[in-house]
Protein backbone atom coordinates (compact mmCIF):
# COMPACT_ATOMS: atom_id res chain seq x y z
CA UNK A 1 0.00 0.00 0.00
CA UNK A 2 2.66 2.39 1.21
CA UNK A 3 4.70 1.34 -2.12
CA UNK A 4 2.08 1.79 -4.30
CA UNK A 5 1.23 5.60 -2.38
CA UNK A 6 4.94 6.25 -3.42
CA UNK A 7 4.83 4.95 -7.02
CA UNK A 8 1.93 6.83 -7.72
CA UNK A 9 4.03 10.11 -6.41
CA UNK A 10 6.96 9.47 -8.20
CA UNK A 11 4.69 8.66 -11.66
CA UNK A 12 2.54 12.20 -10.98
CA UNK A 13 5.86 14.11 -10.48
CA UNK A 14 7.34 12.79 -13.45
CA UNK A 15 4.54 13.51 -15.28
CA UNK A 16 5.12 17.00 -14.03
CA UNK A 17 8.60 17.69 -14.94
CA UNK A 18 7.49 15.99 -18.47
CA UNK A 19 5.20 19.19 -18.56
CA UNK A 20 7.95 21.50 -17.47
CA UNK A 21 5.37 22.27 -14.98
CA UNK A 22 7.34 23.55 -11.87
CA UNK A 23 4.63 24.57 -9.66
CA UNK A 24 2.55 21.29 -9.69
CA UNK A 25 6.21 19.80 -9.32
CA UNK A 26 6.72 21.36 -5.90
CA UNK A 27 3.29 20.97 -4.67
CA UNK A 28 3.27 17.47 -5.06
CA UNK A 29 6.78 17.34 -3.24
CA UNK A 30 4.93 19.40 -0.31
CA UNK A 31 2.08 17.22 -0.61
CA UNK A 32 4.40 14.42 0.05
CA UNK A 33 6.18 15.62 3.11
CA UNK A 34 2.38 16.75 4.31
CA UNK A 35 1.15 13.10 4.21
CA UNK A 36 4.16 11.85 6.37
CA UNK A 37 6.98 10.84 3.95
CA UNK A 38 10.70 11.72 5.25
CA UNK A 39 12.78 14.26 3.42
CA UNK A 40 15.22 11.20 3.09
CA UNK A 41 12.73 9.27 1.43
CA UNK A 42 11.58 12.50 -0.78
CA UNK A 43 14.89 13.07 -2.70
CA UNK A 44 15.71 9.21 -2.55
CA UNK A 45 12.36 7.81 -3.86
CA UNK A 46 10.94 10.95 -5.51
CA UNK A 47 13.25 13.89 -6.82
CA UNK A 48 16.23 11.84 -7.60
CA UNK A 49 14.85 8.85 -9.57
CA UNK A 50 12.34 11.92 -11.27
CA UNK A 51 15.51 13.67 -12.26
CA UNK A 52 17.09 10.51 -13.48
CA UNK A 53 14.63 9.29 -15.48
CA UNK A 54 14.02 12.79 -16.75
CA UNK A 55 17.49 13.39 -17.60
CA UNK A 56 18.38 9.99 -18.77
CA UNK A 57 15.63 10.02 -21.53
CA UNK A 58 14.28 6.88 -20.13
CA UNK A 59 10.82 8.81 -19.38
CA UNK A 60 9.73 8.19 -23.37
CA UNK A 61 10.79 6.96 -26.75
CA UNK A 62 11.90 11.21 -27.66
CA UNK A 63 14.86 12.65 -26.92
CA UNK A 64 14.26 14.54 -23.11
CA UNK A 65 14.44 18.40 -23.91
CA UNK A 66 16.88 21.03 -22.65
CA UNK A 67 14.11 22.90 -20.68
CA UNK A 68 12.99 19.30 -19.07
CA UNK A 69 16.38 18.65 -18.08
CA UNK A 70 17.20 22.29 -16.99
CA UNK A 71 13.78 22.07 -14.98
CA UNK A 72 14.53 18.60 -13.13
CA UNK A 73 17.48 19.51 -12.24
CA UNK A 74 16.74 22.92 -10.56
CA UNK A 75 13.79 21.78 -8.88
CA UNK A 76 16.03 18.53 -7.58
CA UNK A 77 19.02 21.13 -6.21
CA UNK A 78 16.48 23.60 -4.87
CA UNK A 79 14.61 20.67 -2.77
CA UNK A 80 17.61 18.86 -1.82
CA UNK A 81 19.02 22.04 -0.32
CA UNK A 82 15.93 22.95 1.36
CA UNK A 83 15.59 19.57 2.98
CA UNK A 84 19.36 17.99 3.43
CA UNK A 85 19.09 19.87 7.06
CA UNK A 86 15.93 18.31 7.76
CA UNK A 87 17.40 14.51 7.33
CA UNK A 88 17.61 12.64 10.69
CA UNK A 89 21.90 12.18 10.02
CA UNK A 90 23.63 14.52 7.58
CA UNK A 91 24.71 12.56 4.27
CA UNK A 92 27.99 11.82 3.74
CA UNK A 93 29.28 13.76 1.14
CA UNK A 94 30.13 11.21 -1.55
CA UNK A 95 33.04 13.87 -3.31
CA UNK A 96 33.68 17.79 -4.32
CA UNK A 97 33.40 19.32 -7.70
CA UNK A 98 34.65 22.80 -8.65
CA UNK A 99 32.64 23.91 -11.81
CA UNK A 100 32.77 26.63 -14.12
CA UNK A 101 32.67 27.39 -17.91
CA UNK A 102 35.28 27.52 -19.40
CA UNK A 103 37.57 30.93 -20.00
CA UNK A 104 35.60 32.84 -22.51
CA UNK A 105 32.19 31.26 -22.36
CA UNK A 106 29.00 32.64 -20.96
CA UNK A 107 26.98 30.42 -21.65
CA UNK A 108 25.87 28.37 -17.96
CA UNK A 109 23.24 26.37 -18.97
CA UNK A 110 24.50 23.01 -19.27
CA UNK A 111 26.34 23.88 -15.98
CA UNK A 112 23.61 24.46 -14.30
CA UNK A 113 21.92 21.64 -15.47
CA UNK A 114 25.02 18.97 -14.14
CA UNK A 115 25.35 21.01 -11.20
CA UNK A 116 21.84 20.36 -10.14
CA UNK A 117 22.24 16.34 -10.61
CA UNK A 118 25.89 16.33 -9.01
CA UNK A 119 23.97 18.18 -5.86
CA UNK A 120 21.00 15.78 -5.70
CA UNK A 121 23.29 12.72 -5.94
CA UNK A 122 25.15 14.25 -2.61
CA UNK A 123 28.56 15.55 -4.47
CA UNK A 124 29.49 19.19 -2.37
CA UNK A 125 29.55 21.65 -6.22
CA UNK A 126 31.25 24.71 -5.91
CA UNK A 127 29.92 26.79 -8.40
CA UNK A 128 32.61 29.47 -9.92
CA UNK A 129 30.06 30.69 -12.43
CA UNK A 130 30.73 31.21 -16.48
CA UNK A 131 34.07 32.54 -18.36
CA UNK A 132 36.42 31.04 -15.45
CA UNK A 133 39.99 30.98 -15.94
CA UNK A 134 42.43 27.97 -15.71
CA UNK A 135 44.24 29.39 -12.82
CA UNK A 136 40.62 29.99 -10.23
CA UNK A 137 39.87 26.45 -11.53
CA UNK A 138 42.70 24.71 -9.50
CA UNK A 139 43.29 27.67 -6.96
CA UNK A 140 39.55 27.01 -5.97
CA UNK A 141 40.10 23.17 -6.64
CA UNK A 142 43.09 23.26 -4.22
CA UNK A 143 41.60 25.46 -1.72
CA UNK A 144 38.32 23.57 -1.34
CA UNK A 145 39.90 20.01 -1.24
CA UNK A 146 38.33 18.80 -4.13
CA UNK A 147 38.92 15.77 -6.09
CA UNK A 148 37.59 17.11 -9.97
CA UNK A 149 37.39 19.67 -12.01
CA UNK A 150 34.60 20.12 -14.01
CA UNK A 151 34.68 22.82 -17.07
CA UNK A 152 31.87 23.28 -19.80
CA UNK A 153 31.99 24.60 -23.08
CA UNK A 154 29.19 25.31 -25.19
CA UNK A 155 31.68 26.61 -28.00
CA UNK A 156 34.77 24.49 -29.86
CA UNK A 157 36.94 27.62 -29.65
CA UNK A 158 36.56 27.84 -25.71
CA UNK A 159 36.58 24.10 -25.40
CA UNK A 160 39.68 23.72 -27.16
CA UNK A 161 41.30 26.74 -26.90
CA UNK A 162 44.85 27.55 -24.85
CA UNK A 163 43.19 29.14 -21.86
CA UNK A 164 40.72 26.33 -21.16
CA UNK A 165 41.05 22.32 -20.13
CA UNK A 166 44.02 22.42 -21.96
CA UNK A 167 45.85 25.36 -19.38
CA UNK A 168 43.90 23.61 -16.67
CA UNK A 169 45.99 20.17 -17.17
CA UNK A 170 49.20 21.91 -18.12
CA UNK A 171 48.52 23.86 -14.02
CA UNK A 172 47.82 20.49 -12.59
CA UNK A 173 50.95 18.95 -14.17
CA UNK A 174 53.38 21.78 -13.07
CA UNK A 175 52.23 21.63 -9.63
CA UNK A 176 52.03 18.22 -9.31
CA UNK A 177 48.36 17.81 -9.13
CA UNK A 178 47.50 15.43 -11.66
CA UNK A 179 46.93 12.36 -9.07
CA UNK A 180 44.95 14.88 -6.43
CA UNK A 181 42.71 16.40 -9.04
CA UNK A 182 40.72 14.85 -11.88
CA UNK A 183 39.25 16.92 -15.26
CA UNK A 184 35.34 16.29 -16.18
CA UNK A 185 34.47 18.14 -19.65
CA UNK A 186 31.29 18.40 -21.36
CA UNK A 187 28.84 20.57 -23.26
CA UNK A 188 27.88 20.99 -26.64
CA UNK A 189 31.17 20.57 -28.74
CA UNK A 190 31.74 17.26 -27.13
CA UNK A 191 28.45 15.93 -28.35
CA UNK A 192 29.62 16.31 -31.78
CA UNK A 193 32.93 14.96 -31.57
CA UNK A 194 32.80 12.61 -28.49
CA UNK A 195 36.87 12.03 -28.93
CA UNK A 196 37.80 15.82 -28.23
CA UNK A 197 37.79 15.19 -24.25
CA UNK A 198 40.84 13.01 -24.90
CA UNK A 199 42.48 16.41 -27.38
CA UNK A 200 41.66 18.88 -24.63
CA UNK A 201 43.38 16.67 -21.59
CA UNK A 202 40.62 16.10 -19.48
CA UNK A 203 39.91 12.37 -17.41
CA UNK A 204 36.85 11.73 -18.96
CA UNK A 205 33.34 13.56 -19.94
CA UNK A 206 29.84 13.22 -19.82
CA UNK A 207 27.37 13.34 -22.35
CA UNK A 208 24.48 14.51 -20.66
CA UNK A 209 24.15 15.68 -17.10
CA UNK A 210 22.48 12.24 -16.17
CA UNK A 211 25.90 10.75 -16.68
CA UNK A 212 27.57 13.30 -14.44
CA UNK A 213 26.86 11.45 -11.23
CA UNK A 214 28.44 8.06 -12.22
CA UNK A 215 31.46 9.56 -14.02
CA UNK A 216 32.25 12.01 -11.12
CA UNK A 217 31.79 8.95 -8.62
CA UNK A 218 34.62 7.13 -10.87
CA UNK A 219 36.87 9.73 -10.67
CA UNK A 220 36.42 10.84 -7.50
CA UNK A 221 37.49 6.81 -6.67
CA UNK A 222 40.56 7.18 -8.72
CA UNK A 223 41.73 9.78 -7.11
CA UNK A 224 40.84 8.69 -3.58
CA UNK A 225 42.66 5.07 -4.34
CA UNK B 1 29.09 29.22 -65.72
CA UNK B 2 26.40 28.75 -63.44
CA UNK B 3 26.14 30.87 -60.29
CA UNK B 4 24.66 30.16 -57.00
CA UNK B 5 22.04 32.51 -57.49
CA UNK B 6 20.69 30.55 -60.87
CA UNK B 7 21.19 27.45 -58.84
CA UNK B 8 19.00 28.55 -55.81
CA UNK B 9 16.89 29.77 -58.46
CA UNK B 10 16.14 26.75 -60.52
CA UNK B 11 15.38 24.77 -56.97
CA UNK B 12 12.51 27.28 -56.11
CA UNK B 13 11.14 27.46 -59.63
CA UNK B 14 10.85 23.52 -58.66
CA UNK B 15 13.42 23.01 -61.14
CA UNK B 16 16.56 20.65 -60.94
CA UNK B 17 20.24 22.82 -60.93
CA UNK B 18 23.39 21.32 -62.81
CA UNK B 19 24.04 20.53 -59.08
CA UNK B 20 23.53 20.65 -55.07
CA UNK B 21 23.81 24.47 -54.13
CA UNK B 22 26.38 24.97 -51.31
CA UNK B 23 26.53 27.58 -48.32
CA UNK B 24 29.12 27.09 -46.14
CA UNK B 25 29.28 29.36 -43.29
CA UNK B 26 32.17 31.29 -42.62
CA UNK B 27 32.38 33.84 -40.20
CA UNK B 28 35.52 34.39 -38.26
CA UNK B 29 37.72 32.83 -40.95
CA UNK B 30 37.40 36.28 -42.67
CA UNK B 31 39.50 38.05 -40.36
CA UNK B 32 42.28 35.36 -40.94
CA UNK B 33 41.76 35.87 -45.05
CA UNK B 34 43.06 39.80 -44.05
CA UNK B 35 45.35 39.20 -41.51
CA UNK B 36 43.80 41.56 -38.66
CA UNK B 37 42.15 40.73 -35.18
CA UNK B 38 39.32 39.40 -35.21
CA UNK B 39 37.58 42.50 -33.14
CA UNK B 40 39.49 44.69 -36.37
CA UNK B 41 37.75 42.58 -38.70
CA UNK B 42 34.31 43.19 -37.22
CA UNK B 43 34.90 46.77 -36.90
CA UNK B 44 33.65 47.66 -40.48
CA UNK B 45 30.79 46.15 -42.50
CA UNK B 46 33.81 46.94 -45.47
CA UNK B 47 36.04 44.19 -44.12
CA UNK B 48 33.73 41.23 -43.68
CA UNK B 49 32.48 42.12 -47.62
CA UNK B 50 35.81 41.65 -48.70
CA UNK B 51 36.66 38.69 -47.27
CA UNK B 52 33.44 36.96 -47.95
CA UNK B 53 33.86 37.83 -51.22
CA UNK B 54 37.51 36.10 -51.05
CA UNK B 55 36.49 33.47 -49.53
CA UNK B 56 33.77 32.50 -51.91
CA UNK B 57 35.72 32.62 -54.77
CA UNK B 58 38.62 30.85 -53.08
CA UNK B 59 36.89 27.67 -51.89
CA UNK B 60 33.91 27.68 -54.39
CA UNK B 61 30.46 27.80 -52.62
CA UNK B 62 27.17 29.74 -53.83
CA UNK B 63 26.17 32.50 -51.37
CA UNK B 64 27.51 35.21 -49.57
CA UNK B 65 27.72 35.53 -45.53
CA UNK B 66 26.15 38.82 -44.44
CA UNK B 67 25.98 37.95 -40.71
CA UNK B 68 28.81 38.89 -38.45
CA UNK B 69 28.05 37.37 -34.65
CA UNK B 70 25.25 36.81 -33.10
CA UNK B 71 25.93 39.06 -30.09
CA UNK B 72 25.20 42.39 -32.20
CA UNK B 73 21.66 41.79 -32.05
CA UNK B 74 21.91 42.12 -28.44
CA UNK B 75 24.53 45.29 -29.16
CA UNK B 76 21.87 46.76 -31.40
CA UNK B 77 19.34 46.01 -28.52
CA UNK B 78 21.44 47.78 -25.54
CA UNK B 79 24.43 45.41 -24.77
CA UNK B 80 27.16 47.43 -23.63
CA UNK B 81 29.97 45.24 -23.62
CA UNK B 82 30.95 42.65 -26.84
CA UNK B 83 33.64 40.18 -25.59
CA UNK B 84 35.91 39.37 -28.17
CA UNK B 85 38.56 36.47 -28.08
CA UNK B 86 41.40 35.82 -31.04
CA UNK B 87 40.18 32.66 -31.95
CA UNK B 88 36.33 32.38 -32.11
CA UNK B 89 33.54 34.97 -32.51
CA UNK B 90 32.58 37.36 -30.14
CA UNK B 91 30.39 36.75 -27.14
CA UNK B 92 27.78 39.00 -25.13
CA UNK B 93 30.01 40.51 -22.19
CA UNK B 94 26.94 42.04 -20.25
CA UNK B 95 22.81 41.63 -19.98
CA UNK B 96 20.93 43.59 -20.98
CA UNK B 97 18.02 42.59 -18.49
CA UNK B 98 19.56 41.56 -15.14
CA UNK B 99 15.95 42.30 -13.18
CA UNK B 100 12.24 41.92 -14.71
CA UNK B 101 12.14 45.61 -14.74
CA UNK B 102 14.43 46.16 -17.47
CA UNK B 103 12.11 43.80 -19.73
CA UNK B 104 9.53 47.49 -19.69
CA UNK B 105 12.89 49.40 -20.72
CA UNK B 106 14.16 47.91 -23.81
CA UNK B 107 14.21 50.06 -26.46
CA UNK B 108 13.61 48.67 -30.18
CA UNK B 109 15.39 51.16 -32.71
CA UNK B 110 12.37 52.42 -35.09
CA UNK B 111 14.71 52.01 -38.03
CA UNK B 112 17.74 49.92 -37.41
CA UNK B 113 20.00 52.01 -39.01
CA UNK B 114 20.43 54.33 -36.31
CA UNK B 115 22.66 51.80 -34.66
CA UNK B 116 26.27 52.39 -36.09
CA UNK B 117 26.79 48.48 -35.41
CA UNK B 118 24.07 47.36 -37.62
CA UNK B 119 24.80 50.11 -40.53
CA UNK B 120 28.20 48.13 -40.88
CA UNK B 121 26.10 44.83 -41.77
CA UNK B 122 23.76 46.65 -43.88
CA UNK B 123 27.08 48.61 -45.44
CA UNK B 124 28.64 44.95 -45.50
CA UNK B 125 25.27 43.37 -47.59
CA UNK B 126 25.27 46.43 -50.12
CA UNK B 127 28.92 45.85 -50.34
CA UNK B 128 28.83 42.16 -51.54
CA UNK B 129 25.77 42.95 -53.29
CA UNK B 130 26.75 45.45 -55.68
CA UNK B 131 30.66 43.79 -56.44
CA UNK B 132 28.98 40.02 -57.07
CA UNK B 133 26.41 41.65 -59.04
CA UNK B 134 23.25 39.05 -58.13
CA UNK B 135 25.46 36.13 -59.11
CA UNK B 136 24.85 34.95 -55.39
CA UNK B 137 22.59 35.08 -52.89
CA UNK B 138 23.19 37.26 -49.87
CA UNK B 139 22.55 35.97 -46.75
CA UNK B 140 21.23 38.15 -44.13
CA UNK B 141 20.81 36.47 -40.53
CA UNK B 142 17.89 37.50 -37.54
CA UNK B 143 17.69 35.86 -34.26
CA UNK B 144 13.48 34.83 -33.73
CA UNK B 145 11.92 36.57 -31.23
CA UNK B 146 12.04 33.16 -29.15
CA UNK B 147 15.50 32.64 -28.98
CA UNK B 148 16.66 36.51 -28.56
CA UNK B 149 16.10 36.70 -24.81
CA UNK B 150 18.10 33.98 -24.44
CA UNK B 151 21.21 36.42 -25.16
CA UNK B 152 19.75 39.26 -23.99
CA UNK B 153 19.37 37.92 -19.91
CA UNK B 154 21.20 34.50 -20.43
CA UNK B 155 19.35 31.22 -21.20
CA UNK B 156 18.82 30.06 -17.50
CA UNK B 157 16.93 33.13 -16.81
CA UNK B 158 14.86 32.91 -20.12
CA UNK B 159 13.85 29.40 -19.87
CA UNK B 160 12.65 30.00 -16.14
CA UNK B 161 10.84 33.25 -17.51
CA UNK B 162 8.94 30.90 -20.08
CA UNK B 163 8.57 27.77 -18.60
CA UNK B 164 7.77 29.02 -14.92
CA UNK B 165 7.76 32.81 -14.95
CA UNK B 166 4.78 35.63 -15.19
CA UNK B 167 3.22 35.20 -18.45
CA UNK B 168 2.92 38.66 -19.04
CA UNK B 169 6.61 39.67 -18.17
CA UNK B 170 6.83 36.68 -20.71
CA UNK B 171 4.94 38.24 -23.70
CA UNK B 172 5.86 41.73 -22.99
CA UNK B 173 9.52 40.43 -23.43
CA UNK B 174 8.52 38.42 -26.87
CA UNK B 175 6.27 41.65 -27.99
CA UNK B 176 9.51 43.46 -28.31
CA UNK B 177 11.83 41.35 -29.68
CA UNK B 178 9.49 40.15 -32.04
CA UNK B 179 9.29 44.47 -32.81
CA UNK B 180 12.86 44.02 -33.10
CA UNK B 181 13.20 41.00 -35.24
CA UNK B 182 10.40 42.26 -37.72
CA UNK B 183 12.29 46.11 -38.26
CA UNK B 184 15.37 43.70 -38.04
CA UNK B 185 14.17 41.78 -41.12
CA UNK B 186 13.13 44.54 -42.93
CA UNK B 187 16.39 46.16 -42.62
CA UNK B 188 18.14 43.27 -43.57
CA UNK B 189 16.01 43.06 -46.85
CA UNK B 190 16.27 47.04 -47.50
CA UNK B 191 19.98 46.36 -47.78
CA UNK B 192 19.87 43.94 -50.51
CA UNK B 193 19.35 40.63 -48.47
CA UNK B 194 18.39 37.86 -50.85
CA UNK B 195 17.63 35.39 -48.26
CA UNK B 196 17.19 35.52 -44.83
CA UNK B 197 17.99 32.93 -42.17
CA UNK B 198 16.45 32.83 -39.39
CA UNK B 199 17.73 30.75 -36.33
CA UNK B 200 15.65 30.04 -33.76
CA UNK B 201 17.55 27.93 -31.86
CA UNK B 202 15.12 27.65 -28.35
CA UNK B 203 12.65 26.60 -30.50
CA UNK B 204 14.29 23.63 -31.63
CA UNK B 205 13.29 19.79 -30.04
CA UNK B 206 16.43 20.20 -28.60
CA UNK B 207 15.44 23.32 -26.34
CA UNK B 208 11.88 22.85 -25.80
CA UNK B 209 9.22 19.60 -25.94
CA UNK B 210 6.54 19.73 -29.10
CA UNK B 211 3.29 20.86 -26.83
CA UNK B 212 5.72 23.97 -25.56
CA UNK B 213 6.84 24.66 -29.21
CA UNK B 214 3.31 25.17 -30.18
CA UNK B 215 1.77 26.79 -27.29
CA UNK B 216 4.70 29.22 -26.84
CA UNK B 217 7.05 29.51 -29.38
CA UNK B 218 5.04 28.82 -32.84
CA UNK B 219 2.68 31.75 -32.50
CA UNK B 220 5.92 34.34 -32.56
CA UNK B 221 7.25 32.89 -35.17
CA UNK B 222 4.25 33.54 -37.54
CA UNK B 223 4.21 37.10 -35.35
CA UNK B 224 7.47 37.91 -36.20
CA UNK B 225 7.15 36.92 -40.02
CA UNK B 226 3.62 38.51 -40.44
CA UNK B 227 4.53 41.86 -41.59
CA UNK B 228 7.19 41.31 -43.97
CA UNK B 229 6.24 37.82 -45.10
CA UNK B 230 7.85 34.55 -45.51
CA UNK B 231 9.36 35.29 -49.18
CA UNK B 232 13.17 34.39 -49.37
CA UNK B 233 12.84 33.02 -45.43
CA UNK B 234 15.06 29.91 -44.48
CA UNK B 235 14.38 28.52 -41.10
CA UNK B 236 17.61 27.87 -39.15
CA UNK B 237 17.90 25.10 -36.50
CA UNK B 238 20.91 27.16 -35.00
CA UNK B 239 22.30 23.72 -33.14
CA UNK B 240 19.19 22.34 -32.63
CA UNK B 241 17.29 18.75 -33.91
CA UNK B 242 14.19 20.60 -36.10
CA UNK B 243 12.86 17.90 -37.61
CA UNK B 244 9.60 17.43 -34.74
CA UNK B 245 8.49 20.71 -35.42
CA UNK B 246 8.50 20.37 -39.09
CA UNK B 247 5.22 19.88 -39.92
CA UNK B 248 3.77 22.27 -38.35
CA UNK B 249 6.24 24.81 -39.25
CA UNK B 250 4.98 23.90 -42.73
CA UNK B 251 1.75 24.11 -42.03
CA UNK B 252 1.38 27.15 -40.17
CA UNK B 253 4.10 29.34 -41.16
CA UNK B 254 4.33 29.57 -45.01
CA UNK B 255 8.16 29.15 -44.70
CA UNK B 256 9.73 27.58 -47.42
CA UNK B 257 12.87 26.42 -46.68
CA UNK B 258 14.18 24.94 -44.12
CA UNK B 259 17.71 24.36 -42.84
CA UNK B 260 18.37 21.16 -40.77
CA UNK B 261 20.45 19.79 -37.49
CA UNK B 262 23.22 17.52 -38.37
CA UNK B 263 21.29 14.94 -36.66
CA UNK B 264 17.75 15.56 -38.17
CA UNK B 265 17.22 12.73 -40.73
CA UNK B 266 17.11 13.98 -44.29
CA UNK B 267 15.14 11.56 -45.25
CA UNK B 268 12.66 12.00 -42.56
CA UNK B 269 12.48 15.72 -43.02
CA UNK B 270 11.19 15.47 -46.75
CA UNK B 271 8.47 12.59 -45.45
CA UNK B 272 7.08 15.79 -43.15
CA UNK B 273 7.83 18.46 -45.43
CA UNK B 274 5.73 17.05 -48.31
CA UNK B 275 7.50 17.88 -51.85
CA UNK B 276 7.47 21.64 -52.13
CA UNK B 277 10.11 23.22 -49.33
CA UNK B 278 13.46 23.15 -49.97
CA UNK B 279 15.73 21.01 -47.54
CA UNK B 280 19.37 22.57 -46.34
CA UNK B 281 20.82 19.44 -45.27
CA UNK B 282 24.16 19.87 -43.09
CA UNK B 283 27.21 18.46 -42.25
CA UNK B 284 28.54 18.06 -38.46
CA UNK B 285 31.14 20.55 -39.40
CA UNK B 286 33.00 20.02 -35.73
CA UNK B 287 34.24 16.91 -37.35
CA UNK B 288 36.24 18.92 -40.12
CA UNK B 289 38.39 19.89 -37.46
CA UNK B 290 40.18 16.39 -37.58
CA UNK B 291 38.88 14.05 -40.16
CA UNK B 292 40.89 12.70 -43.62
CA UNK B 293 40.15 13.99 -47.08
CA UNK B 294 38.94 10.80 -47.47
CA UNK B 295 36.63 10.67 -44.30
CA UNK B 296 35.35 14.07 -45.57
CA UNK B 297 34.29 12.86 -48.78
CA UNK B 298 32.53 9.68 -47.14
CA UNK B 299 30.44 12.24 -44.79
CA UNK B 300 29.54 14.67 -47.69
CA UNK B 301 28.75 11.32 -50.15
CA UNK B 302 26.49 10.09 -47.54
CA UNK B 303 24.71 13.48 -47.36
CA UNK B 304 24.21 14.17 -50.66
CA UNK B 305 22.87 10.46 -52.07
CA UNK B 306 20.34 10.84 -49.24
CA UNK B 307 19.48 14.93 -50.20
CA UNK B 308 19.35 14.07 -53.79
CA UNK B 309 16.86 11.57 -53.50
CA UNK B 310 14.74 13.74 -51.18
CA UNK B 311 14.62 16.51 -53.78
CA UNK B 312 14.72 20.21 -53.42
CA UNK B 313 18.08 19.70 -51.67
CA UNK B 314 20.77 22.51 -50.54
CA UNK B 315 24.16 21.46 -48.91
CA UNK B 316 25.54 23.23 -45.75
CA UNK B 317 27.20 23.51 -43.26
CA UNK B 318 26.64 24.73 -39.61
CA UNK B 319 29.25 28.03 -38.33
CA UNK B 320 32.18 26.45 -39.34
CA UNK B 321 34.72 26.43 -36.34
CA UNK B 322 38.03 28.52 -36.93
CA UNK B 323 39.85 25.93 -36.73
CA UNK B 324 38.80 24.11 -39.29
CA UNK B 325 41.78 23.20 -41.67
CA UNK B 326 41.90 25.30 -44.77
CA UNK B 327 42.57 21.62 -46.64
CA UNK B 328 39.25 20.22 -45.08
CA UNK B 329 37.00 23.00 -46.27
CA UNK B 330 38.67 22.82 -50.06
CA UNK B 331 38.25 18.82 -49.67
CA UNK B 332 34.38 19.34 -48.13
CA UNK B 333 33.39 21.53 -51.22
CA UNK B 334 35.27 19.63 -54.25
CA UNK B 335 33.58 16.35 -52.30
CA UNK B 336 29.97 18.42 -52.48
CA UNK B 337 30.77 19.67 -56.33
CA UNK B 338 31.52 16.06 -56.82
CA UNK B 339 28.87 14.35 -54.99
CA UNK B 340 26.45 16.87 -55.33
CA UNK B 341 26.49 17.19 -59.52
CA UNK B 342 23.24 15.89 -61.15
CA UNK B 343 24.78 15.85 -64.50
CA UNK B 344 23.81 12.81 -66.09
CA UNK B 345 20.81 11.97 -63.45
CA UNK B 346 17.52 12.45 -64.04
CA UNK B 347 15.65 15.56 -62.46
Amino acid sequence: MVENMRQSILTVYIQALFDTDKAYALQIIQNALDNGMSPEQVIFEVVIPGMERMIGGMICDNEVTLSQHFLSSQIAEEVTDRLIPLFKTAPEKRGHVVMGTSFGDFHGLGKKIVSGCLRARMFAVTDLGINVTPERFVDEALASGAEVIGISSMMIHTATGERGAKRVRQLLKERGLEDHIRILVGGAPYRFHDQLYLEVGADAWAETAAEAPAVVEQLVREVQT
Amino acid sequence: MTTGMERFGALMQGQTPDRVPIVCNLLDQGAQELGMSIRNYYSRGEHVAEAQLRMREKYGYDTLNGMFYSALEAEVMGCKNIVYADDGPPNVGHLVISRPEDILKLHVPENLNEHPRFREVASCIKNMKKKSQGRYPVLGVVTASFSLPAMLMGIGLWLELFLSGDPMLRDSLLATCSQFCSRHIKALREAGADLIVYSNPVASATFIMLKKFRELALPWIIRDLEEGGTAGVVFFNGGGRINPILPDLISQTGIGAYYLNPFDDITEARELLGRQALIAGTINDIHLIDWSPEEVDREVKKIMQAGKKAGGFIFGTLMMPLRIPEANIHAMIESAIKHGSYAGEQP
